[in-house]
């Protein structure tokens, strides 16, 4: 955390110096003067179906996340990005990763919290991209690297990619590669840990589950995205997404309790023991295809179109369609109405709770793998004054975004998020 | 299969779209409603904690332009 802390005051401190520098060249510059984006969001969820529990326990959860984006001019011709961020959680289903919270007055449920160490954690991550851009902004190349750190994950990531703009910048094709090299420092349910031992079980014989750890924590991604982007009229454009992405490793999640039906229960008060975690295959390959279509009505009504196809080889299919209408109530305020709906079927190796058999070789009670659909309705207020009369400092305002989301999903969970975004420029 | 026929399907009707007025050269000078920060093509960054939150809570990800595998513990 320090360093991420120390690199941001860092790359903040580089804005003076970058202003510094003298344009000679008649060149546009791709960006003209540093942009700092400060984000913020407030996230709340509740159901009943943890998976931490098995698909069935609280799955109430706070997260709260703030990240500030900073682009920086290096040159006529190329910006570098840092995207850091900070995220702090907490979760009543991770919390009964031990639901015995070492006060035997207390009942033990799987909705109710606990109020051991895993009822919070926090992700720290940071995103730095540099871009070069050819001098008639035809050509454009990026590289990019991520890292990220919570309690049982730690994620690096590298990648690049390649734009071309032609057609009088009407067309433009992108293809870009990543990879992620990820480890779990796996955290199993406390009853499945070596000695763990309680005087409370109740259950018919012993309580003694044909648990195995998993011998191998890493997870790597590699993914390959195309784009295509087309301008259609002078009001109308749109572009097609496509992305393959290959995963392999520990695709299970560790602390997700799995409870089959062919072996006895066993129960500490109300919380039912597991009897193993989920067991997943060790490969996944996704495709997901998407476009966008916007298309500028008239001075106050624009429309905003999204829809995406996507397909596994775990037999999950989806399908995601979103409508935002901006409507321009003036130079400086937008109002944005949005929609979102989304649907997919469940995985391959799905089972409610006590449905899947202990000779199975996958399975999982994870019901966000289940077959759901979701609603999605929000509302935005944009602020955006482009001459930055209010000033922080040496900086500009240029915009202030809020933005409040409710999500609604056909399986009883429900959530909403509020965002907050500024930008400054200097 | 099916998904993939799909699939395909969708593809082809969507390039079919844009190639059927791809010929068309809207100059720089007439990109003023183009060029207005409501029409850009990519997601805006204040989605970028909705993306989050959907990526944890649902199986698929990613055709948005931001990340689509890797760098959390979700699906």
């Amino acid at each position: 955390m320090k360093k991420l802390v120390f690199f941001s005051v860092s790359l903040i401190s580089l804005i003076g110096y970058s202003q510094e520098k003298q344009d000679t060249s008649y060149k546009k510059r791709v960006l003209e003067t540093a942009e700092v984006d400060a984000l913020f969001s407030l996230y709340n969820q509740d159901g009943n179906h943890a998976a931490v529990s098995g698909g069935d326990g609280t799955e109430e959860l706070t997260d709260v996340t703030s990240s500030i984006i900073v682009r920086l001019p290096m040159n006529d011709d190329d910006v570098l990005s840092v995207d850091v961020g900070i995220s702090a959680y907490s979760s009543a289903s991770s919390s009964n990763i031990n639901p015995l919270d070492g006060n035997s007055n207390n009942q033990v449920s799987p909705y109710m919290a606990s109020s051991g160490a895993s009822q919070s954690d926090v992700l720290a991550h940071i995103n730095p991209t540099y871009q070069h851009s050819s001098d008639d902004r035809n050509k454009i190349w990026n590289a990019n690297a991520y890292l990220s750190s919570e309690f049982d994950y730690f994620s690096v990531g590298f990648g690049g990619g390649y734009t071309q703009l032609f057609n009088e910048k009407n067309t433009e094709v992108s293809a870009s590669a990543k990879v992620y090299f990820d480890t779990w420092n796996p955290q199993y349910p406390i009853e499945l840990r070596g000695g763990f031992f309680d005087d409370r079980i109740t259950g018919n014989g012993t309580y003694n589950p044909n648990f195995v750890e998993f011998d191998k924590l890493n997870r790597n991604s590699y993914s390959v995205s195309l784009s295509f982007s087309q301008i259609l009229s002078k009001r109308l454009q749109g572009s097609i997404f496509l992305d393959l992405v290959a995963q392999q490793g520990l695709l299970s999640t560790p602390f997700q309790r799995v409870y089959f039906s062919d072996v006895d229960d066993f129960f500490i008060d109300d919380f039912q023991l597991a009897d193993d975690v989920e067991r997943m295959p060790d490969t996944r390959f996704k495709i997901p295809i998407g476009g966008r279509l916007n298309y500028y009505v008239n001075d106050i009504f624009l429309i905003r179109s999204y829809y995406r196809f996507y397909t596994d080889d775990w037999g999950i299919t989806s399908h995601t369609a979103s409508l935002e209408v901006p409507i321009k109530l003036s130079n400086t305020f937008t109002l944005y109405p949005l929609y979102r709906y989304y649907t997919q079927t469940a995985a391959d190796y799905f089972y409610e709770k006590e449905a899947a058999l202990s000779i199975f070789d996958y399975y999982t009670s994870d019901y966000d793998l289940s077959d759901f659909s979701a609603n999605q309705y929000g509302l935005g207020l944009r602020y955006k004054d482009i001459f930055t009369s209010a000033k922080l400092l040496t900086f500009g305002l240029k915009t202030i975004d809020l933005r409040f989301s409710k999500y609604d999903r056909s399986d009883g969970l429900n959530s909403f998020i509020f965002s907050l975004g500024t930008t400054f420029v200097r | 299969m099916t998904n993939f026929k799909t699939m395909r399907k969708i593809g082809i009707i969507l390039l079919l779209a844009i190639c059927a007025t791809s010929c068309v050269a809207v100059k720089e000078y007439d990109k003023v409603y183009l060029n207005d920060d409501e029409m850009v093509l990519s997601a805006k960054s204040m989605e970028q904690f909705e993306t989050n939150f959907q990526v944890y809570r649902e199986a698929s990800a990613g055709a948005n332009g931001g990340k689509s595998g890797g760098g959390c513990g979700c699906n």
